[in-house]
């Protein structure tokens, strides 16, 4: 009985896929996924496996965070584990070990005191990496340095788990103890702040009227002056707000935990429409042309058309949490509990490969 | 079935949470309380299948069927659920209690976990597990982790709580423990085997996993001993060592 409860309690404690969701992004040829104990680089033509990658000093690491491309080719990625070391990755450096690729190890940060859950942000040759330190640490990407020392260190509070965006004067960053930050990007002085009195999982987005949009967990998509910072509620939904307003013109898309998926029009200040797919909706969805690729807890992927009606809708398995990413023609899902752990669909939403490869 | 049954933990958790003014540490003690309070009969009758157990060991005629048919392991099987029948014993009226504290315990670990949400996973999880009707949870987030020098979502780096974890789950063990009459008391030195081994591994829990679940162990088990002791079944010579038991 004892021993019962003890192997119950370990298999709790353990460092399992599943713990949370990955990060998935792309470039032209690879996509990065960040799963936990590794990170993976997939061949986008054939879904091989080109590199991966594990923390070498600590075998407890959790990648999660969605790695950031730069555009000299390395990839960004931060661990969320006891070391939360972000590493920048050189995958034209590649060694064999164990039988596997590793990528070179181009430079690390070691300074961030929490782990790393939001993804970094790129505005020319700096690096704004928001840690759940409530810390917005600036690094200069071409100082040379293989031990990152930050240029600037912007303490937020709170902890940070959402990508900043910016309108290329500001910053913008949320955090789950319910506020919002405005930091200048040159200055590195935070502007203003403003609280939301609930906490903030997702990123900010730029509407098309340069105003700033934000999902609460009070159920609400707030409106921001971003040069003030003043706000209101200009929608309310059904449940939380955790994935970040699209926008296409006049027009913003957003989805909640209760699985409805809205188009709001910003210029007219109404909701044009909403559905309920089949599941809660952490993803953002992601725009192309004629219409929304939507995924959705249950493990579907819906196309949408912008008056709101289903295009086509596949199955492709587990739960979907991870925002798909549009690379060429290929849809990129990563799902959690299936037996694989990312697939690539044509634009119909069939399925093309897996990795690892279906047996 | 089982992810209502860590919801409803989580709701409780989160809402004496609210009402205590934000205190994780607090709220865990007091949700430990009323699960002690909820659990109160099961442990009376822990302790009264325990006490019934042990009388059978000294039980004249227990101990002489025990001779009689000391190489037919068949009929003093038999003949053992014969006396438990008579007596009124029921043989798992006291392991069954120390059974359901399992369920409470990874229960409550799980809940711990999904309400300080230290992923997004996490985070989601306890939007499924809440009752947005009973408790406006979005406003709460993140919970106010930190009890006095823990971070209860952490395990406790000073290995203080481990101590105290395992030196109260062995006052507690040895309290319980009434004393052996006959040598050959096989569930007397099962009791003894396991206020060694129980302090040990939950002072191992308590070292691994997230210090909010060795509050919990505390809480219990300094409850646990105030129970035993307003019952007046505390043995407290128990605590000494052997040598001045004897005087």
């Amino acid at each position: 009985m004892v021993l019962l409860g003890a192997l119950l309690l370990s298999a709790c404690g353990r460092t399992v896929r599943g713990t949370t969701w990955p990060g998935l992004a792309a470039d032209d040829t690879t996509a990065y996924l960040a799963d936990l104990s590794l990170v993976y680089a997939i061949n986008l033509k054939d879904g091989t496996e080109a590199w991966r990658f594990s923390d070498p000093n600590d075998n407890k690491a959790q990648f999660y965070a969605t790695p950031v491309i730069t555009p000299d080719g390395l990839v960004i990625v931060g661990s969320a584990a006891s070391k939360h070391t972000l590493y920048a990755l050189n995958p034209r450096d590649l060694l064999t070990n164990d039988n596997f690729k590793n990528p070179a190890v181009e430079w690390t940060f070691t300074g961030a005191t929490a782990g790393w859950v939001a993804s970094p942000l790129i505005v020319e040759d700096k690096l704004f990496a928001p840690n759940a330190d409530g810390n917005l640490y600036v690094l200069d990407l071409n100082d040379g340095q293989s031990q990152k020392q930050p240029i600037a260190t912007i303490q937020l509070g709170g902890r940070l788990w959402a990508q900043p965006a910016t309108d290329g004067e500001r910053l913008y960053i949320t955090s789950l103890d319910h506020s919002v930050f405005a930091v200048d990007l040159t200055t590195y002085a935070i502007v203003w702040q403003a609280d939301l009195a609930a906490a903030i999982p997702g990123s900010p987005a730029i509407g098309p009227d340069g105003k700033l949009y934000v999902g609460s967990l009070a159920s609400k998509l707030e409106q921001f002056d971003p040069q003030t910072g003043e706000h209101q509620s200009v929608l309310n939904v059904e449940y939380w707000l955790w994935s970040t307003p699209v926008r296409d013109g006049n027009t913003l898309y957003v989805g909640d935990l209760k699985g409805n998926f809205y188009a709001y029009d910003a210029a007219s200040n109404t909701l044009n429409w909403s559905i309920q797919p089949d599941g809660a909706i952490t993803a953002n969805a992601i725009l192309q042309n004629d219409h929304l690729l939507l995924a959705t807890e249950s493990g579907s992927l819906y196309a949408i058309g912008k008056d709101g009606k289903t295009l086509w809708s596949e199955k492709v398995g587990g739960k979907i949490y991870t925002t798909p990413v549009v690379a060429g023609d290929l849809i990129l899902v990563a799902p959690l509990e299936t037996d694989f752990y990312l697939a690539a669909l044509d634009s119909n939403g069939r399925q093309v490969w897996t990795f690892p490869t279906k047996k | 079935m089982w992810n209502l049954f860590v919801s409803i933990f989580i709701n409780i958790l989160l809402w004496i949470y609210n009402l205590i003014g934000q205190n994780f540490g607090v709220a865990i003690i007091l949700f430990t309380i009323l699960i002690r309070i909820i659990t109160w009969p099961l442990n009376a009758q822990q302790m009264k299948g325990a006490k019934a157990m042990q009388d059978l060991q000294n039980d004249k005629e227990w101990q002489a069927i025990q001779k009689k048919y000391a190489k037919d392991r068949e009929k003093l099987a038999q003949e053992q659920m014969r006396l438990y029948r008579e007596k009124g014993i029921n043989p798992f009226g006291s392991c069954l209690p120390t059974l359901i504290q399992f369920p409470i315990l990874i229960a409550l670990y799980q809940s711990i976990i999904r309400a300080l949400a230290a992923t997004p996973l996490d985070l989601l999880k306890l939007s499924q597990s809440i009752n947005p009707n009973f408790l406006d949870v979005g406003k709460l987030i993140p919970l106010n982790s930190k009890f006095l020098w823990m971070n209860l979502g952490q395990p406790e780096p000073y290995y203080i709580l481990a101590i105290i974890v395992a030196a109260t789950t062995y006052i507690q063990s040895k309290l319980t423990l009434p004393p052996a009459t006959n040598p050959n008391d096989q569930s007397a030195a099962m009791g003894q085997s396991m206020a060694i081994t129980m302090p040990l591994m939950l002072g191992w829990f308590a070292l691994t996993f997230p210090s909010g679940l060795a509050v919990y162990f505390i809480t219990s088990n300094l409850l646990g001993i105030i129970q035993y002791a307003a019952q007046g079944k505390a043995n407290w010579s128990n605590l000494l060592p052997k040598s001045m038991r004897k005087e």
